[in-house]
């Protein structure tokens, strides 16, 4: 059984770890995620100039890789989830990406990043702390890695 | 009383802010309702409140009044798909011809969701001590893209009371909405209501 466990462990570490392509499911949409992106579970985002408001937002920040998307950001109301394109040099502190979407306004459930190859789920714990989430494709079949 | 009041104007003006938008966002907005042509400006300090200027013209008194405006979202709910708001509402200043100080405060509520909205606001006119109660129901037929233009069918129900007197009104409303633009036209044949707001 420990084997057993071990061998998940690795075969987890190593899907998290070697691909650079992954999918998440937000509102029963699954949504491709490439490196160096982020998706954001955006809750109360329910009119044009919600997302217009988290556009700017993101726009004025130094870690969005405004190449892609529109500006950088794609924002899909009906699923309720903000995709972001962010600069491979930056080092994405999660925090940031939330506070812009609190100063728009709204709150966030759920944040996935993947950066160098690493897909990591946050969300908030009890005390409304910021939380990186334990990735487990064997009980989270929510969150899938694609090749 | 009155003393009361205006220190509780000022009071609400002090603290507050909306309908509010995101950090540093700015709006814009200009209406035109049976009772008032109205321009505002301002500029959202926070998430939750915005402060700004505004040129209020009483169609009925004639009457034109140069004013502070904050929106102050007192509490917002957000959840998925939908997303309910508190606001409280205040304006200061004076009648631009003698200088006579007025104000104004209410209280907003609404939710809605991708296509359906409720809204109750509740405001007071110290210029006519009146109070003025509106209500709107709405719904959008269809739900696009934010990009696309969105439409919303309105009804708005208003009430004002005014020296033992109360009026009432129904007027129909047309919302439409893409990316940070709206604009609203109403009308239920005696009376037209206009309205148009940039955020940016």
């Amino acid at each position: 059984m420990k084997k057993y466990i071990k061998h998940v462990l690795l075969l987890t570490l190593f899907l998290n770890l070697g691909f650079s392509q992954s999918k998440v499911a937000i509102q029963d949409k699954e949504i491709q995620l490439n490196d160096n992106e982020a998706v954001i579970e955006v809750l109360g985002m329910v009119c044009s100039m919600c997302a217009f408001g988290i556009g700017e937002g993101f726009a004025k920040t130094d870690f969005i890789d405004k190449s892609k998307f529109n500006d950088g950001v794609m924002v899909d109301i009906d699923a309720q989830y903000v995709q972001l394109a962010l600069n491979k040099s930056s080092n994405i502190n999660p925090e940031n990406i939330v506070k812009v979407i609190e100063e728009a306004g709204y709150d966030v459930n759920a944040l996935f990043i993947l950066q160098d190859k690493k897909l990591t789920k946050f969300s908030f714990d009890k005390l409304g702390i910021l939380q990186p989430m334990a990735f487990n494709q064997a009980s989270d079949q929510k969150y899938s890695l694609a090749n | 009383m009155l003393r009361s009041l205006l220190v509780f104007i000022i009071l609400l003006s002090s603290i507050s802010a909306h309908p509010v938008i995101f950090k540093n966002g700015k709006v814009f907005w200009v209406s035109q309702t049976p009772s008032f042509n109205d321009i505002r400006f301002g500029v959202s300090q926070t998430s939750n409140w915005l402060i700004g200027g505004r040129v209020l013209e009483d169609r009925k008194s004639n009457e034109t009044f140069a004013l502070i405006n904050n929106n102050y979202l007192a509490k917002r709910w957000n959840s998925r798909n939908s997303q309910a708001n508190i606001y409280l509402l205040s304006s200061v200043g004076v009648n631009t011809k003698n200088s006579k100080s007025m104000g104004t405060f209410g209280v907003h509520g609404d939710w809605e969701n991708r296509q359906l909205m409720g809204m109750q606001m509740l405001e007071y006119y110290s210029h006519t001590s009146s109070w003025v109660s509106s209500s709107r129901l709405a719904y959008s037929p269809y739900t696009v893209d934010y990009s696309k233009m969105s439409t919303w069918l309105i009804a708005e129900y208003q009430v004002e009371y005014n020296d033992n007197n109360l009026s009432y009104m129904f007027i129909p409303i047309v919302r439409l909405f893409k990316n940070n633009y709206l604009f609203e036209i109403g009308s239920n044949g005696d009376n037209s209501f206009l309205s148009f707001m940039i955020h940016f």
